[in-house]
């Protein structure tokens, strides 16, 4: 579904923090992005969402180039963006912020169908709250659904679990896995934690100066093999 | 008393006027960070839009409908091939649309010419209203603002659209990641921003002395009533207009315009010293 | 790339050169019309240091130009009974009035973040607007015509009343514009200057470093209202009359243009703007008849959005002090911009 190639990108004319970078991601895979502060892991997923320039190489999804497009045009592609940090609407409420992820998409009805609500119970019971009223672990959950809603083909997940509580990360864990397997949903998911890619992955990607360096689908063997994480992973 | 009541009426006209200029401003403002300084040449175009629809010897009431809908698409035309250069530059926004406001106050000079016109008031007939005879065109302008404010506020807070361009005004690259194309946003906030400024003006020019020069006449207190005001809410604004227009209104009764314009100076002043982003800012 | 960057000293130097020598074979008028130019060059070149160094654009510079001018006036003219009426303390008062003003709008206007330079812009906007319509009806300085006859500069070391010929006065306004033009080159090359250019890049950082961005911007605008005063009295020495439009709304943006056009961030492309301006003004504005005003406003927009150096801005710009040269050794960004690497992030729009 997503086919990168050989992508070079920074955040400056000339800069290289994507320095050949390629990797492929088929239909329904949950696929993690791992790697430490700097390696370029969230500058591949704003340089896919369109928000960072690529000088190089081709982004291209379900065959179509994707590189170089608006942020509003890719996400209109079918994907669905949370990013780090979350970025949830504070001021607005719970329901107006799932209301966000509609008004963006013209060929869906601008109303906020129920089963979001249901996906994650808290939402339902904080509806009309502020966004900003919420903890950060709620307000994932509400990034989440919002990205949801816009029934994307392909999620991106930057950092989902930075700063959650555990049993949060668990049930986030346990949801998308949940949503991948039912509706086909593909995961692209940006980490440093291995928490949630032990229990959602079905393949790892260890990135390193701006390309990848391992990979490796053999996800559950890395609880008892650890080498790559420690090498990839640790400071 | 009854020059309490009159004054009160003038000042709740000034104001209303005031601020269906300040809302065109602040919306703009708050969605592009645009200082719109062509904004007064936006209400003086919808000012002499009056005129041409008079000179075309067709009734007032069609300029409330020309008005809005050529200022809007000057709003567009100016944003597609101008405005949406500059505003990153923010400095430079003021510039350009104060560059702007010469030449569209240029272009009013050099097509109807440099004098005042004198429009037909189309509601001579003054009302008896709390006890004092008033002009009846007053009280139209007091409500065709209030009624276009109320419909301003109600898109922008009750409606979908009003809540994307909330959206947008929280968080530009959110907002876009989710879909909302910013950019066409902006255009059409500009447009709307210059049909508001361009209806106001077609509303207040029976009663106002239509030349060339009357633009800065309301730029200059709009841009006070927003900082005064604050940008974080539309209400802000409308305290913003209540204050700056009251204080403008009394004072020029009670003494001369330039009093008047010293003080509403002043004022702007003490406020912005001691509330730097203005009166209502957003909750925390 | 030596070409390229001794150019601008090449040009600088050339044009001042230039200016000098004019008297040698221009006539009596066309020396004069060339110091009024210089004058508003000087008022050109204060708001220059405001705007392009500092980042604050002022939409009310004439007020200080326009108060030099009446301080001068006024003194030589010997309104002011206690002071006596030489030229030296009229000089001296237009200098220092106009600073103080500059002073305590600064400390008023420079308030904390958001709006401020928005709010300063419109501000001082309102500022000229009042002050003009203000001075038309104070009589003490002459209401609505303002003051007439005010003496011209006098060689006070000749014997006898003697005043200076055109070219003297022309010298003497030249040579201030060119004390002036090294002193606030001067300053944009000392650590104060760096302050500034810091703050115009990103106040909020530079004060996260412990500046006190608006003490520096309040003293910067001070310098500038006092360079402005000066060119202000020089004006009305030269011309005999300071009235309400001086210090109005009208010639303080119209400096603006001037600024924005030859380019606000070098000096003498600011200059030059109003050399280029003035005298392009008086034939088009024949030529052209009501379009004047309207080319000049379409020409000003299109130098903003698509020249923001300005037309000289690019070509007299000056190389950087050596010591700014090796500190930024294999970057390949050229002299003039962001010597501290200050800019602010991009933001995805």
């Amino acid at each position: 579904m997503l086919k990168v190639s050989e992508v070079v990108a920074g955040y400056q004319a000339g800069s290289r923090v994507l320095d050949g970078f390629s990797m492929h991601v088929r239909p329904g895979e949950i696929v993690a992005l791992l790697g430490r502060n700097g390696m370029g892991k969230t500058t591949f997923l704003k340089a896919l969402m369109g928000h960072v320039a690529v000088s190089g190489g081709s982004l291209s999804l379900d065959g179509e180039e994707i590189g170089g497009l608006k942020p509003y045009e890719v996400a209109r592609r079918g994907v669905g963006y949370v990013p780090q940090g979350r970025e949830i609407f504070p001021d607005f409420t719970v329901e107006e912020n799932l209301l966000m992820g509609l008004l963006g998409r013209p060929e869906l009805p601008s109303e906020v169908p129920d089963w979001a609500f249901e996906i994650f119970p808290i939402l339902h019971e904080r509806r009309k709250q502020r966004g900003g009223s919420m903890s950060g672990g709620q307000q994932q959950q509400l990034a989440i659904v919002r990205a949801l809603v816009g029934r994307p083909k392909l999620l991106l997940l930057d950092e989902p679990s930075e700063g959650i509580q555990p049993n949060i990360v668990q049930e986030i864990g346990h949801v998308l896995s949940r949503i991948a397997r039912d509706e086909g949903l593909t995961v692209l998911l940006v980490e440093q934690n291995m928490e949630l890619v032990l229990g959602m992955a079905q393949r790892c990607l260890f990135m390193e100066n701006g390309a990848i360096a391992y990979e490796t689908d053999e996800v559950q063997k890395l609880r008892t093999d650890p080498a790559p994480i420690h090498r990839y992973l640790s400071v | 008393m009854n020059f309490a009541i009159g004054l009160g009426l003038d000042t709740l006209s000034f104001s209303l006027s005031l601020l269906l200029v300040s809302l065109g401003l602040v919306i703009i403002f708050g969605l592009m960070n645009v200082i719109n300084m062509a904004h007064g040449e936006f209400f003086l175009l919808g000012a002499y839009s009056v005129v041409a629809v008079q000179q075309l010897q067709l009734p007032y009431w069609a300029a409330l409908i020309v008005a809005p809908i050529a200022l809007a698409l000057v709003g567009l035309v100016l944003e597609q091939l101008i405005i949406r250069h500059v505003y990153h530059r923010f400095i430079d926004t003021i510039l350009a649309t104060w560059g702007i406001s010469i030449v569209l106050k240029q272009l009013i000079i050099i097509g109807f010419g440099p004098t005042s016109q004198s429009i037909v008031n189309p509601l001579p007939e003054p009302v008896h209203i709390l006890g004092v005879v008033y002009p009846s065109f007053r009280l139209f302008i007091m409500g065709a603002a209030l009624a276009v404010s109320i419909a301003t506020f109600w898109v922008f807070y009750r409606s979908n659209l009003g809540l994307a361009i909330r959206g947008v005004i929280a968080n530009r690259a959110m907002a876009a990641s989710l879909g909302l194309n910013t950019r066409r946003m902006d255009r059409w906030t500009f447009a709307f921003g210059a049909a508001l400024a361009g209806f106001a003006g077609a509303v207040m020019a029976p009663i106002m002395s239509v030349d060339p020069q009357m633009g800065g006449g309301f730029l200059i207190p709009a841009f006070l009533s927003i900082m005064v005001g604050g940008v974080s809410h539309l209400f802000g604004v409308v305290l913003g207009v209540g204050l700056i227009g009251s204080t403008s209104t009394v004072i020029s009764s009670l003494d001369t315009q330039l009093a008047a314009q010293i003080a509403v100076f002043l004022l702007a002043i003490v406020i912005i010293r001691l509330w730097p982003e203005g009166l209502i800012t957003r909750k925390r | 790339m030596m070409n390229t960057r001794y150019l601008g000293v090449g040009l600088t130097v050339a044009v001042w050169a230039g200016l000098m020598a004019v008297p040698l074979f221009a006539d009596e008028w066309s020396v004069s019309q060339l110091g009024q130019y210089v004058t508003y060059g000087i008022l050109a070149m204060s708001l220059s240091f405001i705007w392009g160094q500092v980042g604050i654009l002022c939409f009310g510079q004439a007020i200080f130009f326009g108060l030099g001018g009446y301080l001068m006036g006024l003194t030589t003219l010997e309104r002011f009974t206690w002071f006596g009426g030489s030229q030296t303390a009229g000089l001296l008062l237009a200098t220092l009035g106009p600073a103080l003003a500059a002073y305590i709008l600064g400390k008023l206007l420079f308030v904390g973040r958001g709006l401020s330079g928005a709010f300063f812009a419109i501000v001082t906007l309102c500022a000229a607007f009042i002050v003009e319509i203000s001075a038309q009806h104070i009589d003490f300085i002459g209401g609505f015509d303002g003051l007439l006859g005010v003496p011209p500069l006098m060689a006070s070391w000749r014997a006898g009343d003697d005043m200076l010929s055109t070219n003297e006065t022309f010298y003497v306004v030249l040579a201030s514009a060119l004390l002036i033009y090294l002193a606030v080159l001067f300053i944009q090359r000392s650590p104060l200057g760096v302050v500034l250019a810091a703050i115009r890049n990103n106040d909020e950082r530079t004060a996260s470093f412990g500046y006190r961005t608006t003490d520096y911007k309040v003293l910067a605008f001070t310098i500038s209202g006092a360079m402005a005063g000066y060119a202000g009295a020089l004006f009305t020495a030269q011309f005999g009359f300071v009235s309400p439009a001086v210090i109005g709304t009208a010639l303080s943006t119209e400096v603006l243009i001037w600024v924005a056009v030859g380019g606000r961030a070098v000096l003498m492309a600011a200059f030059l703007g109003v050399v280029l301006v003035r005298s392009v003004e008086s034939f088009l504005s024949s030529a052209l008849g009501p379009y004047w005003l309207l080319t000049l406003g379409g020409f000003f927009v299109l130098t903003v959005v698509v020249m923001p150096e300005g037309i000289f801005g690019r070509l007299l710009r000056l190389p950087l002090p050596k010591a700014w040269r090796s500190a930024r050794a294999g970057r390949a960004t050229e002299p003039g911009q962001d010597p501290l690497g200050m800019r602010r992030t991009p933001d995805s729009t």
